[in-house]
């Protein structure tokens, strides 16, 4: 099984986790450091958002790192969208990408892994987005020469697979480029095996019900 | 706020300012530590600078921690000078803190403070580390100050691959970092995202023909390829102090860019002396102690003494220059007299390089080397003057007439200096004998003169506590 070290890696962490509205919020704590968060849904079991807090060597506190699902907006962040006067706000930040440029968001859902790349106005002729192995990663070309992305894919990572062409498939929409990638099934069992996994782990609700239903569908 | 504008303004298109040391451009010496006679902008001192030379070998080789070097001499020998050809001969790499005795006194910290901060912004830290950075070729740049002049300024940058294309918003340090490094459509640069240093690596080729005069030093880059952002593995120098200040507090780096730092904890300095040393074995980061100057080290008291005594024991502590041109006199805030003004105990751990006077031809070495820092044309019989006028007043003396002589020579619209230049500045402007000649004449006709007899005895006892004897001046 080529995602063994992954659920290896997994529980070998410290885990706690905890359950608020209809999502399942798991923290790991990882010997060598590292820390990651997880929501997934009660619903579905599908994992909706994901971070990582990696070590630092200079700074005091890491920051998290969204891997997966929005990033959590901060209010106020940046220039306060033309609220000029607010000059405490705008001392604060070093550098930001203006409210205009690309943001890419990262999606799961049962079948796909799902990209969009909002703030993208070009036509859809304008985008190449092709499946570089050597990479082990998913490319975003532009042929104006206006955006340029690699993304890479974890997941696939995880269970020591290499992206492919076939899977991708693309669509463009109000400014939005959507790139969805179809799961392969090896990433479905790795999921499956990762929710067994957390089964275990201690929390207010059960997890049973929740299981059988999946390994049902 | 019109005053502060105008600062600002100056500030980015500063002018390099003339400094009394600045035409030494290291210590003059060649491949096996001989000195040079003329050599960097050092003249003469031979003993001294090849002594220095050894030193600076030691820092290089950084084995050695918490040596004390003493440079001892009389006024204008030239013990800055080697200092500053030290720094300069050590390169950027390595940290070389110059302060002088009298910075410790402040009121925001103690003097063990200061002391502690000194010493440990001149230890250097090579760190490995994966940071994020952005770099790109500027497509265009655009900062605008509110036409009130003050209130924040907003500053966009447009920057490009041969991929793509993003436009930035500022901050204001940021801001900054672009003026002082001139950031022009064309350049290629790169900024690090976490502290928000800029970094100029050279224009790009396509731009290569916008203009036909470039200087020397312009580098010509391909474009960077591929994302804007980037992990890359990076190595920063950084001070202990510097690491200091980014933990000790929320919003590190950018107490660090204000610069008021106050006082920081002794357990924060273990912890991160820990932490170094923890790198260091795992072999991410690299130790890389420097050089403490401290000038005027006499007007240190015996307290700061007795904590170097301890401090320089420590396996993280840099190599010390101190500098003086005290003999014996008395060692602040004690009533004891010592060589140097420096407790024994702490003589004993140092070395000690004498800096001799300069003889006439050296002295005239000096001066031309300083006319051309100048820009100053002067014929050699002026030359010759000042050379006297030097030997019998003051190198220092001799040095201030060179600036003032090229300004009255351009006053009457000649390009070289002659011997008539010379003499009007030297009548214009007295020396300090001739001063105090004059003081001693004409004492009765200046106010307060019969005080002075009185508090000169009431004084006396008072200065013993507070000032380092700055008033008497050598006691040989």
């Amino acid at each position: 099984m080529s995602y063994e070290n992954w659920l290896n890696y997994l529980r070998s962490a410290e885990k706690h986790s905890m359950i608020s509205g209809h999502c399942r919020k798991m923290h790991y704590k990882f010997p060598d450091g590292q820390q990651m968060a997880e929501e997934y849904s009660m619903e579905t079991g599908i994992v909706q958002r994901r971070a990582w807090r990696k070590c630092k060597q200079l700074m005091g506190e890491p920051e998290w790192e969204v891997e997966l699902g929005e990033t959590p907006r901060q209010i106020n962040q940046g220039l306060g969208g033309g609220d000029a006067d607010n000059s405490s706000i705008s001392n604060d930040f070093t550098l930001l990408e203006s409210s205009s440029s690309p943001v890419i968001t990262k999606r799961i859902t049962k079948k796909n892994i799902e990209w969009r790349i909002r703030n993208l106005p070009y036509p859809i002729q304008v985008y190449q987005v092709t499946a570089e192995p050597d990479k082990r990663a998913i490319v975003v070309r532009t042929t104006n020469k206006k955006y340029y992305k690699v993304i890479s894919v974890p997941e696939l990572d995880r269970c020591n697979l290499l992206p492919s062409q076939a899977n991708i498939s693309t669509h463009h929409q109000y400014n939005t480029l959507i790139i969805t990638y179809s799961k392969p099934t090896l990433l479905n069992e790795m999921e499956a095996q990762v929710l067994l996994l957390l089964k275990n782990v201690e929390t207010e609700t059960d997890m049973e019900a929740l299981l059988q239903g999946l390994l049902a569908k | 706020m019109a005053d502060g504008d105008k600062i600002e303004v100056r500030d980015i298109t500063r002018i390099e300012r003339i400094g009394a040391h600045s035409h030494i451009r290291g210590l003059g010496l060649d491949d096996v530590l001989e000195a040079r006679a003329v050599s960097q902008g050092m003249v003469g001192q031979k003993d001294a600078r090849r002594a220095a030379g050894v030193v600076v070998q030691m820092v290089r080789e950084g084995k050695i921690a918490g040596r004390c070097i003493l440079l001892a001499g009389e006024p204008s020998t030239g013990k800055t000078a080697i200092a500053v050809g030290m720094a300069q001969a050590l390169g950027t790499e390595t940290p070389f803190t110059s302060m002088s005795g009298s910075e410790i006194y402040s009121l925001e910290m103690s003097k063990t403070e200061a002391l502690s901060q000194a010493l440990r912004k001149s230890i250097g830290v090579r760190i490995k580390e994966e940071t994020e950075i952005i770099e790109g070729e500027v497509v265009e740049i655009q900062i605008d100050r509110p036409a009130t002049g003050t209130g924040q300024k907003i500053g966009k940058v447009t920057l490009k691959t041969t991929e793509m294309e993003t436009n930035y918003d500022l901050g204001n340090k940021i801001i900054e970092c672009f003026m002082k490094e001139k950031i022009q459509a064309g350049d290629v640069i790169t900024i690090d995202k976490a502290s928000g240093k800029v970094t100029k690596l050279g224009r790009s080729f396509t731009r290569a023909r916008d203009y036909d005069a470039t200087g020397a030093q312009t580098r010509f880059v391909q474009c960077p390829e591929g994302e804007l952002q980037k992990r890359k593995e990076v190595v920063h120098t950084v001070t202990l102090h510097e690491i200091d200040v980014i933990n000790s507090r929320t919003h590190g780096f950018l107490a660090l860019f204000s610069g008021d730092t106050g006082e920081i904890k002794q357990e924060i300095r273990d912890q991160i002396n820990n932490k170094v040393l923890e790198w260091r074995e795992e072999g991410k980061a690299e130790i890389n102690p420097g050089v403490l100057f401290i000038d005027e080290v006499h007007m240190l008291d015996i307290e700061c003494f007795s904590y170097l005594n301890r401090a320089l024991e420590s396996d993280m502590a840099p190599v010390v220059v101190m500098a003086t041109n005290r003999g014996i006199t008395r060692i602040r805030g004690t009533n004891y007299r010592s060589p140097h003004g420096i407790p024994i105990d702490l003589l004993d751990r140092m070395i000690i390089i004498r800096t001799v006077p300069y003889t006439e031809k050296e002295i005239k070495e000096i001066l031309k080397i300083r006319c051309e820092e100048e820009d100053c044309l002067m014929h050699p019989d002026a030359l010759t003057i000042l050379t006297r006028i030097a030997t019998d007043t003051s190198l220092r003396y001799a040095i201030q007439l060179i600036t003032t002589a090229n300004l009255v020579c351009r006053r009457r619209k000649a390009t070289e200096v002659t011997t008539e230049d010379v003499k009007k500045v030297y009548s214009l402007f007295l020396d300090e004998n001739r001063s105090s000649q004059i003081l001693k004449e004409y004492q009765d006709e200046y106010m307060f003169n019969e005080i002075q007899e009185v508090s000169d005895c009431e004084i006396e006892p008072k200065r013993e506590e507070t000032g380092g004897g700055d008033e008497q001046p050598m006691e040989h």
